[in-house]
């Protein structure tokens, strides 16, 4: 599903400055895994998340999605790609404060060249309901929780029915208890649609039973259990 | 949800920035519109009433002629006389197609024998006239009997059956000319007949009467033969005709052209100072809400916008502000026009015409264009710097 070969990030600070993320890094992940990616702040797990999404050029190396070389695209296909096979959740609060709840979750069909565009409403609203929000349609981001917000975000990222959904620390900022109901949700999107996920977090406890662990320092591979079996 | 929208949504979530964008829009446009406005309604006054006159030399007494484009310009009256004898002399000059000499009064001001207060009035001869009566030929083929008159765009009947009261004597409006702008707007034509018969009634029913000096009049207005200098006999008549001066009609009005071209060069430098001012304004505030936007634009990039939607999207939102902003702009700039116009001839010194409907609509076209260009200008480097950047590096911190 995702492939990464030898793929190298180096980011250029300015005044000859440069600081290499994610240093030949080779990663598979198949259709349906869901894969949690561990690591100390600063290990290049973002980094990683980013390129398996074409977010950033590779300095070196190929990233394939679908066996398609995201990088061999132009700006369209590459963004149409994205929009119609991946889903994110982000860390930080990515809803845009002035649309409503239902306009954010509808906001990725406005991308869209292919039939997602039909019945986008009636889909948002199914997608909220899912999440437990259906209530909230109407309502504006600052108006929500942080663990509300991240339940839309969830809804807008499963629009237009992805094949992958890419969560970056999704819980950072979320309570215990709503943690574990966004894992939750998580775990149940995984069961329930078969969906690829990868999931990257700064804690080993997220980390559940038979998921696919890979840890990261220092912006290398250092384990991965599906390598260790 | 499409381009449009989205960029309303931004607009109304950012109300301070969008005042400000759609005020310096507004600005631009209402600057523009009024600076153009004001000077092609001047110039096209000007040549309108230069070519009303329709005479290539127009011969006063020496001296008199700041006061003769007073008159026709602002329709201050004018009080001047020149020996009736002049009008044969000029005839007999070398290159005169045709003479036709003028008398030019003025009502009484604040007076119960004149409804209007110092009125311009000009009587002409009708024998020889040919400034006047293609106009009326236009109008009143029969041209104007003994107690009629003609009033400029400005003037109307005060009392019944289509009166005017004017030294006592209750003349009658026949009709008006089309609008110039210019003093003549505000003028009476009547004919030399009816100028000495208000002299007589005015004996008797006004304040005070008025006086017409016998064997004189005020100007000669003069058409060239075909292929002759005006410039040449001008200084013909000033040297063979003593006491008297010749304003060829190109350089009329030449104290109002250069006003004229004083207020453009004004225009000019204001325009010079605000339009870039206006558009490195914008150009910071979009920068601004582009950088404070660059997360969010990340994320649009990261749902599946591409790089032209992104840039899109933020030109989409200057344009609808320019265009709210220039719309606006060129109202204020119409209305004020409109409104001011009076106040604007008189503490400028120069005439006034507001263009027809077809120029008005195309000039309020091309103060609305300038206005959305500049703002476009203003936000496309922003729009294309962010566009580009990589969406990762975006969604940074």
């Amino acid at each position: 599903m995702i492939k990464l070969e030898d793929v190298t990030k180096i980011y250029d600070l300015g005044k000859g400055s440069t600081v290499t993320a994610v240093k030949g890094v080779t990663l598979e992940i198949g259709a349906g895994e869901f894969t949690a990616i561990v690591g100390r702040s600063g290990s290049g797990k973002t980094t990683l998340l980013n390129l398996a999404a074409g977010l950033t050029r590779p300095t070196s190396g190929r990233v394939t999605l679908d066996g398609v070389e995201l990088w061999g695209l132009n700006d369209r296909q590459q963004s149409h790609t994205r929009n119609r096979t991946i889903g994110f959740v982000f860390q930080f609060p990515s809803l845009m404060p002035t649309l409503t709840v239902h306009e954010n979750v509808v906001l990725p069909t406005t991308f869209s060249s292919n039939g997602h565009k039909t019945n986008a409403h009636e889909r948002a609203e199914a997608m909220l309901e899912r999440v437990g929000l259906s209530d909230k349609l109407r309502s504006y981001p600052r108006q929500l929780s942080a663990g509300q917000q991240q339940r839309v975000v969830i809804a807008r990222s499963l629009i237009n029915d992805p094949q992958v959904l890419l969560a970056d620390e999704p819980t950072s900022n979320l309570d215990e208890k709503t943690e574990q109901e966004i894992i939750g949700l998580f775990h149940e999107l995984h069961r329930s649609l078969g969906l690829t996920i990868v999931l990257i977090t700064h804690t080993r406890q997220l980390v559940a039973a038979g998921m696919r662990s890979v840890e990261m320092a220092n912006g290398v591979i250092v384990s991965d259990s599906a390598a260790s079996g | 949800m499409n381009l449009l929208q989205l960029a309303w949504k931004n607009i109304s979530g950012n109300e301070l920035r969008s005042w400000v964008v759609a005020l310096c829009a507004l600005l631009v446009a209402a600057f523009a519109l009024f600076a153009t406005l004001l000077l092609r309604g001047a110039a096209t006054s000007l040549e309108l009433a230069a070519e009303r006159l329709g005479a290539d030399i127009i011969v006063v007494p020496e001296g008199a002629q700041t006061e003769m484009e007073g008159a026709l310009l602002m329709g201050v009256p004018a009080h001047f006389w020149m020996p009736e004898e002049n009008v044969a002399k000029l005839a007999a000059i070398t290159g005169v197609e045709a003479v036709s000499p003028q008398i030019y009064l003025a009502t009484l001001q604040d007076a119960s024998c004149c409804t209007v207060s110092e009125m311009f009035m000009v009587a002409y001869d009708p024998q020889t006239d040919f400034t006047v009566r293609p106009w009326l030929d236009r109008q009143l083929p029969g041209g104007l009997g003994l107690g009629e008159v003609i009033g400029g765009d400005y003037i109307f009947a005060t009392e019944a059956n289509d009166g005017i009261l004017v030294y006592g004597d209750l003349v009658r409006l026949k009709g008006n000319l089309e609008p110039t702008g210019t003093g003549l707007d505000q003028t009476l034509f009547f004919t030399m007949d009816t100028a000495h018969r208000l002299a007589v009634v005015s004996e008797m029913r006004a304040v005070e009467p008025l006086n017409i000096p016998p064997n004189q009049v005020s100007a000669v207005l003069l058409q060239t033969k075909p292929g002759v200098d005006t410039e040449e006999l001008a200084v013909e008549i000033y040297r063979t005709v003593p006491g008297v001066y010749p304003i060829q009609s190109a350089n009329l009005f030449q104290s109002s052209r250069t006003q004229l071209k004083s207020l453009l060069s004004t225009v000019v430098i204001v325009m010079a100072l605000i339009w870039p001012l206006a558009v490195v304004l914008i150009g910071m505030i979009y920068l601004m809400a582009a950088n404070e936007r660059r997360r969010e634009l990340g994320v649009l990039r990261a749902l599946g916008a591409t790089r032209r939607f992104v840039a899109q999207s933020l030109l989409a939102e200057a344009s609808v502000l320019a265009f709210c902003g220039a719309l606006v702009g060129v109202f204020l700039a119409v209305l004020a026009i409109y409104l001011f116009r009076r106040l604007i001839m008189v503490s400028l010194g120069v005439p006034f015409l507001l263009p027809a409907a077809g120029p008005l609509a195309l000039q309020i076209g091309i103060g609305l264009l300038l206005s959305m260009a500049s703002v476009f200008l203003a936000a496309l480097a922003p729009a294309i710097k962010i566009s580009r950047q990589d969406p990762a590096i975006a969604m940074r911190e």
